[in-house]
């Protein structure tokens, strides 16, 4: 009897990979081979983010604006909605490094508008982020102080149309500390007795800044020894900090677990409007000086609705109303006069001349000196 | 009498019924695993691919062009400060793994040996409801408990003893950690404990053996790949972990998932050193699943 083994093609075959390890080591490599090829511009070259998508968009209903955390309430967005008929939807952000992150890694596609800081303003503009405003199209821009008619992070005003500008100080309660505060030296002075009872903002440039402000040096300093001197000073400082944190310190010092905070003025008085015991003080030497723009991006998928909203804030009485309610400052000049005279005299809110003087702007730095404050900046928050 | 004409009597490559009945036991299987399959591929595979593409690119910032490749991402690891961040992580992890063993042990042990059986199944889902809430509403609820005015303080004071502080350091991390993955470990333990031979115990105790020594010597062996696996589990868990270091770590608590995130979203925008971290990471889980399937799937039979 012949009894020839029966040969069914299956899975002997050596031609292809038929065994589950075979096939899965197959089709392990061309699924790897297939994506690392195709994504060779992809993932981090996306700042040439397709805007032909953005304006085939025709949703004449929305408008999705990117901002910091206190600038818009509900009562502003159903006015705005009362009056255009566009429903706003606001996402919110704590630093002007996560913007931006988001924008350049494509996730920010839906906003038309954004609100970015001065310094994150030129670098964006150089960047090729923003559209150039077409001020036909703008009404009241000569209500706005002389100075954010042509600012030094966007001259012209090109691309951008300021919004709020502030300082950076300290919140504390005076009862809690027991003694009142002006400025940075308190920290140093008393650095021993603070333990883990101070927050500092998690901004490089902030936090860097200010303590080089104090020593007498520039905000924007790239000067590597000041840098230095002023990394140790917060080394020095560290037992003392209790966090890095820009949004969620109202509670902590509010009930007495922090003694200060340091703190934008916009999240400060609004803090000190609902707990009086609590104070906001401007640094003696000076902070620094803050102004948020209003930019519409190149991917904006809006940008009708965009105008209607810059448009809208530059009208004197919703930018009167809105100071009233959220205690940041107006560069609308008009909008200041019709102010209360209480809002007019809060010397926190509008500091006296002599005090802006000592207070300086924050601009963009070289990258060596980026790189430099990155490093101080890790390795402070890493130790 | 074998009438030996040699008949073919192999049955002649028939391709077409064959190929089809292959393709029919394939259906099966792939309705199945399909939409998981895919699942996986999209969301997990793909993108763990991508990050190990921009870790390749030294130095690599949002907006540059990906042309060079290289290893300099990983060789800037192996700077002092970073390396302290990966042994403050690797510690937290550790401490946590042997927090939630300890705490987690007693537990399922009574659970499994000593609660009445009618009450197993409630108990051990009463455990694990914490789980059902978000992870960040319980880190922010340690917060309210630990902070120097919070729920814990004010019940030490009412007692006439010193407060703590702890919030913002390493203890409320540990703290927050272990109460974070206690429900993992004490599921998994129950699971081994459950499996566990009683008559196993009742012959070291017909053999003369105390019961501490019944429980060194009979049920720890006995469930030494239950151990293993929740600890590994728990380990890997809180290697990775974010919300609690954030939340609870304060300012001197960086852990690798804390840097990752700086590096992606923070000021440094160093997607390339965030990619290469994230893929040591990977890497760090990879080898404890590997050792949680050599060491936690064994049969109690098995050891010698």
């Amino acid at each position: 009897m012949n009894t020839r083994k029966p040969r069914f093609y299956l899975g002997r075959s050596p031609r292809i990979a038929s065994t589950r390890r075979g096939f899965l080591q197959l089709s392990a490599a061309a699924l790897s081979g297939a994506v690392l090829s195709n994504c060779a511009r992809n993932l981090a070259d996306v700042s040439s983010e397709d805007s032909t998508s953005g304006s085939a968009a025709a949703d004449g209903g929305t408008l999705n604006v990117y901002s910091w955390a206190n600038y818009s309430d509900q009562e502003l967005l159903d006015s705005f909605q009362a009056k255009t008929g566009i429903e706003v939807v606001v996402d919110t952000y704590d630093s002007n490094e996560t913007m931006l992150a988001k924008m350049q890694a494509g996730g920010g596609s839906a906003y038309s508008i954004i609100y970015p800081s001065d310094y994150m303003v030129t670098q964006m503009i150089e960047s090729d982020m923003l559209t150039p405003l077409d001020k036909s199209r703008l009404v009241g821009l000569e209500n706005l102080r002389a100075q954010w008619q042509d600012p030094v992070y966007d001259p012209g005003s090109a691309h951008s149309v300021a919004a709020t500008w502030g300082t950076t100080g300290f919140v504390y309660n005076p009862d809690n500390l027991g003694t009142t505060l002006t400025g940075w030296d308190y920290f140093w002075e008393n650095g021993g007795s603070l333990n883990r009872q101070i927050t500092l903002l998690n901004d490089v440039r902030e936090v860097m800044g200010g303590v080089l402000h104090s020593l007498g040096y520039s905000y924007n300093s790239e000067d590597p020894a000041e840098l230095e001197e002023a990394y140790n000073r917060l080394v020095e400082l560290k037992p003392a900090i209790a966090n890095f944190i820009t949004n969620g310190w109202e509670d902590q010092v509010s009930s007495g677990d922090v003694l200060v905070s340091m703190a934008y003025s916009v999240d400060a008085l609004s803090l000190v409007e609902e707990n009086p015991d609590m104070e906001y003080v401007i640094p003696e030497t000076g902070s620094s000086l803050w102004t948020d723009a209003m930019v519409i991006p190149k991917s904006a998928p809006n940008p009708d609705a965009a105008y209607e909203w810059l448009n809208f804030l530059l009208v004197p009485e919703n930018a009167a109303s809105l100071v009233g309610r959220l205690k940041f400052a107006t560069p609308n000049e008009v909008a200041y006069d019709q102010l209360s005279d209480e809002l007019k005299a809060d010397t926190k809110l509008f500091p006296p001349q002599d005090l802006l003087d000592r207070c300086e702007g924050i601009a963009p730095v070289s990258e060596e000196a980026t790189e430099l404050y990155d490093q101080y900046w890790t390795q402070l928050t890493s130790t | 009498m074998s009438t030996s004409t040699p008949t073919p009597s192999v049955v002649p490559a028939k391709t077409s019924p064959g190929w089809q009945r292959k393709l029919g036991h394939l259906v099966g299987p792939l309705v199945l695993l399909g939409p998981p399959g895919v699942w996986l591929l999209l969301l997990l595979v793909v993108p763990t691919l991508l990050i190990l593409q921009l870790s390749l690119i030294p130095g690599i910032r949002p907006g540059q062009p990906m042309d060079s490749f290289g290893l300099g991402n990983y060789l800037n690891i192996f700077q002092p400060v970073y390396l302290q961040v990966i042994w403050r992580s690797v510690f937290f992890a550790l401490g946590s793994t042997v927090l939630t063993l300890l705490l987690g042990f007693p537990v399922a042990y009574w659970i499994a040996l000593m609660a009445p059986k009618r009450w197993q199944n409630l108990l051990l889902v009463s455990f694990v409801l914490p789980l059902w809430t978000s992870s960040l509403l319980r880190a922010y609820a340690w917060i309210t408990i630990l902070r120097p005015t919070g729920v814990l303080n004010s019940f030490l004071s009412t007692l006439g003893l010193p407060t703590l502080d702890l919030l913002n350091r390493s203890g409320a991390v540990f703290i927050g950690m272990s109460y974070s993955f206690l429900p993992y470990m004490v599921l998994v333990l129950y699971a081994s404990l459950e499996k566990l031979d009683r008559r196993l115990l009742e012959a070291a105790a017909d053999l003369g053996a105390s019961a501490p020594q019944t429980f060194w010597k009979v049920t720890v062996p006995q469930t030494l790949p239950g151990i293993a696996a929740g600890c590994l589990l728990v380990f890997i868990a809180s290697l990775g972990d974010f919300v609690v270091p954030e939340l609870l770590g304060g300012a001197s608590s960086m852990t690798v998932s804390r840097l990752i995130y700086n590096q992606f979203l923070g000021a440094t925008r160093n997607w390339g050193l965030g990619s290469s971290l994230s893929m040591v990471l990977i890497l760090a889980v990879s080898i404890s699943i590997a050792l949680l399937i050599r060491y936690g799937d064994r049969d109690p039979e098995n050891f010698s």
